[in-house]
């Protein structure tokens, strides 16, 4: 009898440890422990012992029936995921995926947002080739032949004839050729300048274009397109200013600051002690453009804007030295982990 | 353009400090770049009067000196000028001056003898004009009288921004006006010789067609000495930054940058006949340009010549054959209005960009040509003690048309700017400006034209009513409520598949690991060799930039792949734990490529400018499944992650295309098609190590405009919801074998229950025929009508191993 028991104890045992689910381990409880299981079965027997024997068989019976039920238990709890875990685990080690995570590029980052602040108010998206043929870059957008005018953005010539766009405004004639208002666009792209790299100039950089174009649309629409950009962009509470400037496309033209994003106008290094900070060149749509997009005369209104990618970029960002955009140094990219 | 304040209190009064002034003229539009003090001061010169001048006992070329400074002892002092003479009165550095250059005035000893100072020449103080010897000073000065009281200046510099349409602004004159404009107060031109004798000039002045010069006028003046200019003149030239040279040049130069009109003098005892003509130079020639420089004109350029040929450049540059010298006694005063264009060709093309070209180019100021030459003449007779020989010559266009008035239409100056001026403000902003402005009587209502504006000469870049409408913003300011055009725009964007493909890959990517990089345009000669594209490649041709910024020949870039290899290498050189995994979306250019029909007749010139994805990954780890490279078997996998992701079908097939790829470790990259849109593979070892980098570099490319198709809507098809049998196979596939061969035949033997096909081992060596695998694969079945029978399954499993054995010759592993 006492043989027996054993067996069933290693028995037992080993079908409660190989249960590997719930239902499985309730399957061996019922074999075992069960109203018709094997230790009640043994238990029934004990009546069958020999007196003197009982006892010693009673209580080996007890011990099987209490090892095989704190076995069931322990199993129950492995199972069910609530026992306590091997207290030699060293739960500070550090994780580890597969493959940890890249970044977006910072310029391309927000180009993408100011895009997407613009399609918030009902504008398309544009795009041209980068090289141009000087009358999408110059003339079109009324640059004389041979004025000062175009001396003002250095050019690298292809040909006589094509160039690489130092604007993303071509677009804008590119855009108007094909379609007719209301309309309201914004182009980003990339754009080169003829100038010696350093740590605010490069001769390749992104700028993004807006054009917007109906009836009677005035300087003050451009004024509230400007100020919203600027709110939802930079936050609420930065001012904006106009300064008249020159650019052959747009009349009147102006330059855009808004107030320094590092010290909100008390004057700082960043804005050269000025308290303003010029973001983009704007103005109202000159009739001459109009004229050579095709649209009848006089009909429509306009306003453009264009502001360079890479300085919004430094300044949302505090980056001090332009050319970090275009190193690609991952030491600079991770640190963009999560800005997508 | 630098503005001295001095200069311009000369001409207008406002009543606010540089800061207030540089505020308004910036909102004006006149961007005030920075405001300079400007000083010339010398602490501790002083008058003093040579007393007593002997030689210096041990040397031929000095002189011992004693020298009265106003203290009550003499002072001795040596000195090596040769004019020192007594009664002489000089400026005497004291001891314990510092001069310009950081020259400090000690006690010395000069061969024994005791110096206890300075006798100044003219370049000691930092002045220009005669430096031969010490300065002679003219009348009665006290001694110890400090220097500052005769040469001191101070003056405050605004260093201004003018943009191009404004010439009128590069002149103390055209800023007065502005200032006068936005203070109301009144302006002052200078003073101007006035035109008196009726004789003959003794000069004559041909112009051989009047579109390249509409006018040129000519003063001849005599009795001219040559020397220093006045020191007011001089220390204004010298606060705006140019160096004085003598009364003459001075004097020319004065004028330009007071009234905006470029001037030249040519001495007339150098001239040849008496005749100048303003002729094209007719055929190339060199010349010698005022500033000894020896160079090429064309025969396009147009000159200024005498009997003996050209002496000047027109509006560039005099030529050295005429040149005012010290001899000369008696000059002729050029100024004239030549056409923008010719000035501006010779002078970009000869890259001699003068004062007098950037004026010219901005085109003249037709009424400024003659009062600049008075002007002139009026100080050349002051301080050159010239005097006028006969009359102007004054030769102008005759069929030359006034710039006509410009209407104006009140409410259109509403409608763009969305003020609501009336007539009367409309037109006082504009008489602010010193235009001449023409009521009509019509109400703005009418929206006819209410105003005629009459346009000054001064103002070249009023050409029409939108220019008018600019003045009246500039005047009136932006700081104003207005009204609003822009009705809400009943329009929802259209976001196109091209664009959002972008923003996808871009979320994609970072997030399975890769670094976005954004690389330059620009590639190398060397660049474009490592990637050794055949002859019929198109990549091969490139479009080289004209004008590159530093040397070396500037390629517009016909491949990604050189600026993964620079990324990746310099990355990794710099410590990057590898592997670096990267991506960009970025044009390139094949002037070869497919081209554009546009509206422009030479929009076939512009290259093709494909836009592609290129993934890469660099400095993997060699080995990997089945053999091979680890970045490989990602980037093939990341194929079918990508054609997921964009919901198109894409595959590759293993082809030897690329030049710049491994053979036998390059896929094509096929749309559904069948077309080739890209390709995958390992950059050639030699490939990178011509372009310095010694890294693995596993790279995926494709035509992002391949995949810009808009993808079909998703349609929900019913799936089985009746259990999978799986069934594992241990295969022993003989060498020559392809994986997608196995994968081929098992498809083939029976597709219709079985759902998946996954190789999940496979292993080759020990207790493996040599050259043969053994592969482990798990075979998914599911029906769609009912829960699988053993048998069915047993079935199709026997038909599949049927079919490995008789096609391949694989077997089940016992």
């Amino acid at each position: 009898m006492l043989d027996s028991i054993d067996a069933l104890r290693a028995n037992g045992l080993a079908r409660i440890e190989q249960a590997s689910t719930a239902v499985e381990l309730e399957a061996a409880r019922i074999e075992l422990l069960g109203r018709k299981g094997e230790v009640t079965a043994l238990l029934r027997g004990l009546k069958d012992v020999a007196a003197e024997d009982r006892p010693a068989v009673g209580a080996a019976l007890n011990q099987l029936k209490h090892s095989l039920g704190e076995a069931l238990e322990k199993r129950d709890g492995d199972l069910r995921g609530t026992a306590s875990a091997d207290p030699g685990l060293d739960l500070t080690l550090p994780g580890r995926v597969p493959v940890s995570l890249g970044t977006a590029h910072p310029l391309v980052v927000v180009l993408e947002e100011i895009c997407d602040i613009f399609y918030g108010m009902g504008y398309d998206r544009g795009d041209g080739p980068e090289v141009e043929l000087d009358y999408y870059n110059f003339t079109a957008l009324n640059f004389p032949p041979d004025h000062p005018a175009r001396d003002i953005q250095d050019t690298f010539f292809l040909s006589d004839e094509m160039l690489l766009r130092t604007q993303t405004s071509p677009v804008q004639m590119r855009t108007m050729e094909q379609v007719k208002p209301p309309l309201a666009y914004v182009f980003p792209g990339r754009v080169y300048r003829n100038e010696n790299a350093d740590a605010s100039h490069s001769s390749e950089f992104f700028q993004i274009e807006g054009l917007c174009v109906d009836c009677d649309i005035s300087l003050v629409d451009l004024r509230q397109t400007v100020e919203a950009f600027v709110a939802s962009f930079f936050g609420p509470g930065y001012k904006t200013r106009f300064r008249p400037h020159f650019f052959p496309f747009t009349e009147p033209s102006v330059e855009v600051d808004m107030q320094c994003v590092k010290c909100g106008g008390r004057g700082c290094g960043v804005c050269g002690q000025t308290g303003w900070l010029e973001i983009m060149g704007a103005g109202m749509v000159h009739p001459n453009v109009f004229e050579a997009a095709g649209y009848p005369a006089d009909t429509y209104t306009g306003f453009a804007f264009g502001m360079g990618i890479d300085r919004i970029a430094m300044l949302k960002y505090g980056i001090d030295d332009i050319r970090l955009l275009y190193e690609n140094d991952l030491r600079f990219l991770n640190q963009f982990r999560g800005v997508l | 353009m630098k503005i001295s304040l001095n200069w311009l209190a000369d001409h207008v009064s406002w009543d606010d400090d540089p800061e207030g002034l540089s505020a308004r003229l910036t909102s004006a539009g006149l961007n005030v770049e920075a405001v300079e003090e400007y000083t010339q001061s010398w602490p501790g010169v002083v008058v003093a009067r040579v007393v007593e001048c002997g030689r210096h006992p041990d040397a031929d070329r000095l002189s011992l000196c004693k020298v009265d400074t106003g203290e009550t002892e003499l002072t001795q002092v040596v000195c090596g000028a040769p004019n020192v003479r007594v009664g002489l009165a000089v400026l005497f550095a004291t001891v314990g001056t510092v001069l310009p250059g950081d020259f400090k005035i000690k006690k010395a000893k000069i061969r024994g003898v005791e110096s206890r100072g300075m006798i100044c020449s003219n370049s000691e103080l930092g002045l220009s004009g005669d430096s031969e010897g010490i300065i002679e000073l003219d009348g009665d000065h006290e001694p110890g009288t400090p220097a500052d009281d005769l040469f001191g200046y101070r003056d405050t510099v605004l260093d201004i921004e003018v943009t191009p349409n404004r010439p009128d602004w590069l002149s103390h004159l055209g800023v007065a006006r502005e200032v006068a404009a936005l203070y109301g107060t009144k302006l002052t031109p200078p003073p101007v010789l006035k035109p008196s004798a009726s004789t003959e000039a003794g000069f004559k002045v041909e112009i051989e067609n009047f579109g390249d010069c509409p006018r040129y006028t000519a003063h001849v003046a005599d009795g001219l000495k040559v020397g220093p200019s006045p020191r007011w003149m001089q220390n204004r030239l010298l606060a705006i930054g140019q160096r004085p040279i003598n009364n003459v040049v001075d004097i020319t130069n004065y004028v330009l940058f007071e009234l905006g009109q470029p001037l030249h003098a040519f001495d007339c005892e150098r001239l040849a006949g008496d005749t100048i003509i303003v002729r094209r130079a007719g055929r190339k020639q060199s010349v010698t340009t005022l500033d000894d420089e020896s160079r090429a004109i064309l025969a396009d350029d147009l000159v200024i010549a005498d009997g003996d040929g050209p002496i000047a450049l027109a509006g560039v540059m005099g030529l050295a054959n005429s040149e005012v010298t010290e001899q000369t006694s008696s000059l002729l005063l050029e100024s004239a209005f030549f056409a923008p264009q010719l000035v501006r060709g010779t002078s970009r093309r000869l890259q001699l960009v003068s004062e007098s070209s950037y004026r010219f180019e901005r085109e003249a100021d037709w009424d400024m040509v003659l009062f600049g030459a008075r002007r002139a003449l009026h100080l050349l007779q002051e301080h050159a003690g010239a005097v006028m020989c006969g009359n102007a010559i004054d030769r102008a266009d005759p069929d030359r048309q006034p710039y006509p008035d410009l209407p104006l239409r009140v409410h259109h100056v509403n409608r763009v700017l969305g003020t609501s001026l009336d007539t009367e403000r409309t037109a006082d902003l504009l008489r602010s400006l010193g235009m001449k402005v023409q009521p009509l009587g019509s109400q703005v209502e009418s929206k006819t034209v209410n105003l005629m504006v009459a346009v000054p000469t001064f103002r070249r870049d009023l050409r029409q009513e939108i220019d008018l409408v600019e003045e009246i913003a500039r005047m009136h300011g932006f700081e104003f409520e207005g009204r609003s055009g822009r009705k809400a725009i009943p329009h929802a964007p259209h976001r196109l598949w091209r664009d959002r493909i972008r923003g996808l890959l871009r979320r994609w990517l970072p997030s399975v690991g890769y670094h976005e990089i954004v690389t330059s345009t620009f590639m190398s000669r060397a660049e474009l060799d490592a990637l050794a594209f055949g002859e019929d490649d198109l990549r091969a041709q490139c479009l080289a930039v004209l004008n590159p910024n530093h040397g070396g020949e500037t390629l517009l870039r016909t491949s990604l792949v050189p600026s993964l290899i620079d990324v990746s290498k310099r990355n990794l050189n710099a410590g990057a734990k590898p592997p670096v995994r990267l991506f960009q979306i970025a044009r390139v250019y094949w002037p070869a490529g497919e081209k554009q029909e546009g509206h422009h007749e030479l929009e076939k010139l512009l290259p093709e400018e494909p836009r592609l994805l290129q993934v890469g990954i660099a400095g993997a780890g060699e080995q990997g499944f089945g053999g091979l490279p680890k970045d490989l078997i990602e980037l093939r996998g990341l194929v079918d992650e990508l054609a997921g992701l964009l919901r198109v079908t894409m595959t590759v097939v293993p082809r030897d295309t690329e030049p710049f790829l491994q053979p036998g470790l390059q896929w094509d990259v096929l749309d559904g098609d069948g077309n080739r849109i890209g390709f995958l593979g390992r950059v050639r070892t030699d490939t990178a190590s011509a372009l310095d980098c010694d890294h693995t570099v596993g790279v995926l490319e494709t035509d992002l405009r391949r995949l810009g198709v808009e993808s079909a809507n998703v349609v929900y098809n019913t799936f089985s919801r009746f259990p999978a049998v799986k069934r594992d196979l241990s295969l022993l596939v003989p060498g020559g074998v392809t994986f997608a061969e196995v994968r081929d035949t098992i498809e083939a033997a029976d597709n219709s229950i079985l759902e998946s096909l996954d190789l999940f081992d496979l292993y080759a060596g020990k207790g493996i025929p040599e050259g043969s695998a053994a592969y482990g694969i798990r075979l998914k079945f599911r029906s769609a009508k009912g829960s699988l029978k053993g048998k069915t399954v047993d079935g199709a499993l026997a038909r599949i191993l049927v079919a490995l054995s008789d096609k391949l010759g694989v077997q089940q592993r016992a």
